[in-house]
């Protein structure tokens, strides 16, 4: 994959299993949020092609791929990613909400209560802690049943201790809904929790 | 997708992000609808002010009867109608007393528009009356009562009739027309006429016949009427002339149209700047979106209605804001309008729907529009280009559009011109200067001390974006200048105009043995009044030996006509030539001094020779001069002007005219048994609404100028918020670092207040560009330059500038930069 004189990944060739959990691990720079953002359909890839279930996301336009991550895929993101503007409960509501689902409210208060996090849902990002606006994250991610879940560091931003609670219903909720896990970290404990670990140094995969 | 535009509003709202474009919004659409709204009804006060100078929305006039058919066929159109007869009479009160007078016969409807006053005795407290007079009965001017030795009861003789004296004629709506013609009035009922046996086939008679109604009635009669209309009779309506207050009120529509206009624009700027801000933080919300599963499309959707519910919104709210105003406005004035005020329609809360439409449509669209084009990869990576820039075209767009919403609200492309050429000036000029400005300030800055450091070093980081809001305050500092300025001149016009000795009587018709009488009397009494200027009638027959048209019917226009003369050796006070040369004192050289307008009107240049008739006698004189001059002064003002020798051997008459205060009226009645020939004329009642109408639209120009500040600072707060992000950001890390709070507030302070002095200077040299032309080509007012805002521009824009960005800014101080630095 070449971006113009500048090669960010070169020669990657991946194939993940349905419901399986893979961390991607890797140096900063090394391309790890490229790749991600390109498998989960953020990003188009120059050269080469993204196949998930039946789907070539390099032949969708982004609208399609908007879709289709409606539809398919979950987040968590280092950053949060919560808007600001919204309470916990309708951060939650949010994807529901854009896939038209009706019942948008009760799943997200049905999440919010599984991250533990149902007296606090009508409060707005800037009045949690880090730990929980991840936790609003996590909730926010599995409350439109992806059926794969993409996390970019998730811990990148937490404390240690909260760091590992966040990972524990990370996974509790992926065994429950059976989703795929692909997970960017650099920390070795984490991706140590992973089925499969693929490591990229300058844009290429080495082995394990 | 079921997020509705409705609750992704409500959210906003609730997050306050939408504030000031609410604000600009609801602002732009009441100053808009409020402004137009008022000046509508101002017009239509105005045209009811001048149908109240005719007494009747129509007109037809004549010397000869006119058929009566006319009138039956008006009142299938539902019109109103009266008639009137003027004729010159003797009237005669026992054997001893008799006096030439001015008749006026009128019937029962008299006068369909604006009212006629009387008074219970001779120059007594002056009421409106609801008739006038009835069958037996006549009405005498106050001057008659002492002239004729009358009193209210006794009886009077017009021709064979015998009247009763009601009571003192005091004004009537349509009598400017002849103020000087003949005697006193007297006013009888129309249908008295056929008793005084004075009428007869070939008396200097004028007929006229009124209407008044519903406009498109009148205009079907009127296409009715005309066909049937013979060359000696005239049709008039409203056009022909309009009162002294229609220049001081016309004046000061103009301001408010300016002050819309300038509204306009200024909420069109704090709307763009106000969705810039907003689109720029949607970025980050986009991108989340998407990556939840949203298409540009719905994206869009959901913008686009979130934006057309706001303008809803903010339409409906903004017109009962802008009702309210013009509502206020009124209240303000009701006692003093001599009118009522007409119906507004819904013109102007259409045109203030359609610039909530347009402002949207061309400054808040443009970035919302591609913020669908946002990447979704921003979640991952928060370093990517923001989507919102605004390119040139954004600007190309916002400039026609609001050009064409100025054009179309003021419908004046003068004065749409110059504010548009004033901010071109400032764009321009900014850009310039505050590149050159900021790059200088950075040399300062490396050997400041560690503030001006901090501050000149800020400056010249944003460059592009300083130089961008240097030019954003100096627009919004411009209009306010502007409109500022235009308000002072305006207003010192009309205190200059009417001072409070403003003459407000005058007297005509005084023997030449009288003059130096009055003038003692006068000056007893301590009144102050004008010279005594001499009067002589005659006619003018030709211009350079070809005779100009006869004609019997009083029309404006190019004819022989019966004119007031005077001589002088000097050039009359308040007159000003324009062409050619005065004469000297003791000149007998067939010269005249002609009046600018006259000369047009009658078609007479700087040389050609005029011949005259005065009395019997044929005159000839060269035109050696052309004058200006102020007919609104109250003063003693002439067409034509000889010099003293040449016109001496003519009997001449006197007039002149002086102030009186209410308190000393009673001195009219003692001047009249003094000097029975001379004729007053009490002007006073015109001159005081005169007064109390200017009194009052000043406050309504004061009103509209704190609505149009409050627009500006919109402005202001919007253009400081637009860069309040990055700042704070940069500050929290300076906090974080160790910097203390008087270092930052200090660095803040001097950073916006240099962008605030800047922005002044700017706003100074456009503004006075634009004060020039509007003042010159739209207002037709003299231009003086005003000094006194070359340093207050630019201190206002520091002390404002820097207070409101420090003010904006006051945060990072009092809360943690952890906070700061998360929620960044």
């Amino acid at each position: 994959m070449a971006g113009g004189d500048l090669e960010i990944l070169k020669g990657i060739s991946l194939e993940i299993k349905s419901g399986e959990s893979v961390a991607i691990i890797g140096a900063s720079g090394s391309g790890k949020s490229t790749l991600l953002g390109l498998l989960a359909g953020l990003d188009e890839a120059s050269e080469g092609r993204v196949v998930i279930g039946d789907t070539d996301l390099s032949e969708l336009d982004e609208d399609g791929r908007a879709l289709f991550r409606g539809q398919q895929i979950g987040f968590v993101f280092q950053s949060f990613q919560l808007l600001p503007a919204l309470t916990a409960l309708e951060n939650v509501m949010l994807p529901l909400e854009l896939n038209g689902h009706d019942d948008a409210r009760e799943q997200a208060e049905y999440f919010l209560d599984r991250v533990e996090l149902s007296e606090r849902s009508h409060h707005y990002p800037r009045q949690m802690s880090g730990g929980e606006q991840q936790r609003v994250a996590i909730a926010r991610a599995f409350a439109a049943r992806p059926a794969i879940l993409f996390a970019d560091e998730p811990t990148g931003n937490l404390d240690t201790r909260t760091g590992s609670h966040i990972i524990e219903l990370l996974f509790e909720l992926n065994r429950e809904q059976g989703a795929t896990l692909v997970l960017v970290t650099h920390d070795n404990n984490l991706a140590d929790l992973c089925e499969r670990r693929i490591r990229l140094e300058a844009g290429a995969l080495v082995a394990e | 997708m079921s997020m509705t535009a409705t609750r992704m509003l409500a959210r906003e709202w609730r997050g306050g992000e939408l504030g000031v474009l609410v604000a600009a919004l609801v602002l732009a659409v009441a100053v808009v609808s409020g402004i137009s709204a008022f000046t509508t009804r101002l017009q239509t006060a105005l045209e009811q002010e001048s149908h109240r100078f005719l007494a009747a929305d129509r007109v037809v006039r004549s010397s000869r009867p006119m058929p009566d058919q006319w009138l039956q066929e008006a009142q299938g159109y539902d019109l109103k109608q009266a008639t009137t007869l003027t004729f010159p009479s003797m009237v005669f009160a026992g054997d001893e007393n008799m006096r030439l007078a001015s008749v006026k016969a009128v019937s029962d409807l008299y006068p369909l528009r604006g009212s006629l006053t009387y008074s219970e005795e001779p120059f007594g407290t002056v009421m409106p009356a609801t008739q006038g007079p009835k069958r037996g009965e006549v009405w005498l001017d106050s001057r008659l009562f002492p002239l004729l030795e009358v009193e209210v009861g006794d009886y009077v003789e017009v021709g064979e009739g015998r009247f009763v004296v009601k009571q003192a004629a005091r004004t009537e709506p349509d009598q400017s027309a002849g103020l000087f013609s003949y005697g006193p009035r007297v006013l009888m009922h129309y249908d008295d006429i056929p008793l005084t046996g004075v009428v007869q086939p070939g008396s200097r008679v004028r007929y006229r016949q009124l209407y008044a109604g519903d406009e498109e009635a009148l205009e079907n009669f009127v296409e009715w009427l005309e066909p049937q209309m013979e060359d000696t009779q005239r049709l008039i309506d409203v056009n022909q002339g309009q009162p002294g207050i229609g220049s001081a009120l016309g004046r000061a529509e103009s301001f408010l149209l300016l002050a819309g206009s300038l509204g306009v624009v200024l909420a069109g700027v704090a709307i763009a700047l106000a969705a810039r801000r907003f689109s720029e933080r949607h970025n980050d919300y986009v991108a989340i979106m998407k990556s939840l599963g949203a298409t540009s499309g719905s994206v869009n959707r959901l913008y686009g209605s979130s934006l057309l519910l706001l303008g809803i919104t903010a339409t409906i709210v903004g017109c009962l804001a802008g009702w309210g105003m013009q509502a206020l406005f009124f209240d303000m004035f009701a006692d003093q309008m001599p009118v009522q005020p007409g119906p507004s329609g819904i013109r102007p809360y259409a045109i203030g729907a359609a610039t909530a439409l347009t402002c949207l449509l061309s400054f808040a669209w443009p970035p919302l529009r591609r913020l669908a084009q946002a990447s979704p990869l921003r979640v991952l990576r928060r370093d990517m280009p923001s989507e919102s820039r605004r390119t040139l075209t954004d600007y190309a767009i916002g400039l026609f559009a609001v050009t064409l919403l100025m054009l179309w609200y003021s419908g004046d492309w003068q004065l749409t011109f110059a504010v548009i050429a004033g901010l071109a000036i400032t764009v321009v000029l900014g850009m310039m200067l505050a590149m050159t400005l900021l790059r200088g300030g950075r040399l300062v800055g490396m050997s400041a001390g560690s503030i001006w450091r901090l501050a000149l070093a800020g400056l010249q980081r944003r460059g592009t974006a300083n130089a961008l809001q240097v030019v954003i305050f100096a627009m919004a500092i411009m209009l306010l200048l502007v409109l500022v300025l235009i308000r002072t001149s305006l207003i010192d016009e009309w205190q200059t105009q009417l001072p409070p000795d403003t003459p407000n009587h005058f007297m005509v018709n005084i023997a030449p043995e009288e003059v130096q009488g009055v003038d003692q009397m006068l000056r007893g009494e301590n009144i102050p009044s004008e010279p005594l200027f001499p009067m002589i009638r005659g006619r003018i027959m030709a211009v350079n030996g070809v005779e100009l048209p006869r004609t019997d019917e009083e029309e404006e226009g190019r004819r022989q006509r019966e004119v007031n003369f005077t001589w002088s050796d000097i050039v009359p006070s308040q007159n000003v030539l324009t062409q050619g040369e005065w004469w000297a004192a003791d000149s007998e050289e067939a010269l005249v001094s002609v009046e600018v307008e006259f000369a047009q009107r009658m078609g007479m240049e700087l040389g050609d020779t005029i011949s005259f008739l005065i009395g019997s006698a044929p005159v000839e004189a060269k035109v050696s001069s052309i004058r200006e001059l102020d007919w609104q002064s109250f003063r003693p003002n002439f067409f034509l002007v000889f010099p003293p020798r040449f016109l001496a051997p003519y009997p001449a008459t006197f007039m002149t005219s002086f102030h009186l205060g209410a308190q000393n009226k009673v001195f009219l009645n003692q001047f009249i048994r003094t000097f029975p020939t001379v004729t007053v004329i009490e002007m006073d009642v015109v001159v005081e609404q005169l007064r109390s109408i200017v009194t009052q639209v000043s406050s309504a120009i004061e009103l509209v100028l704190g609505v149009i500040i409050a627009a500006g600072s919109l402005v202001l707060v919007a253009g400081v918020q637009s860069s309040v992000d990055s700042r704070m950001q940069e500050s929290s890390i300076l906090r974080a670092l160790g910097a203390h709070r008087r270092l930052i507030l200090g660095g803040l302070l001097i950073e916006f207040a240099a962008l605030g002095l800047f922005a002044g200077l700017l706003a100074t040299i456009a503004a006075e560009f634009s004060v020039f032309v509007l003042q010159e080509y739209v207002m037709e007012m003299q231009y003086a330059p005003s000094p006194w805002i070359w340093p207050l521009g630019p201190l206002a824009g520091m002390l404002l500038i820097g207070a409101l960005g420090v003010f904006s800014c006051r945060s990072v101080v009092s809360s943690s930069p952890v906070t700061l630095l998360r929620e960044l």
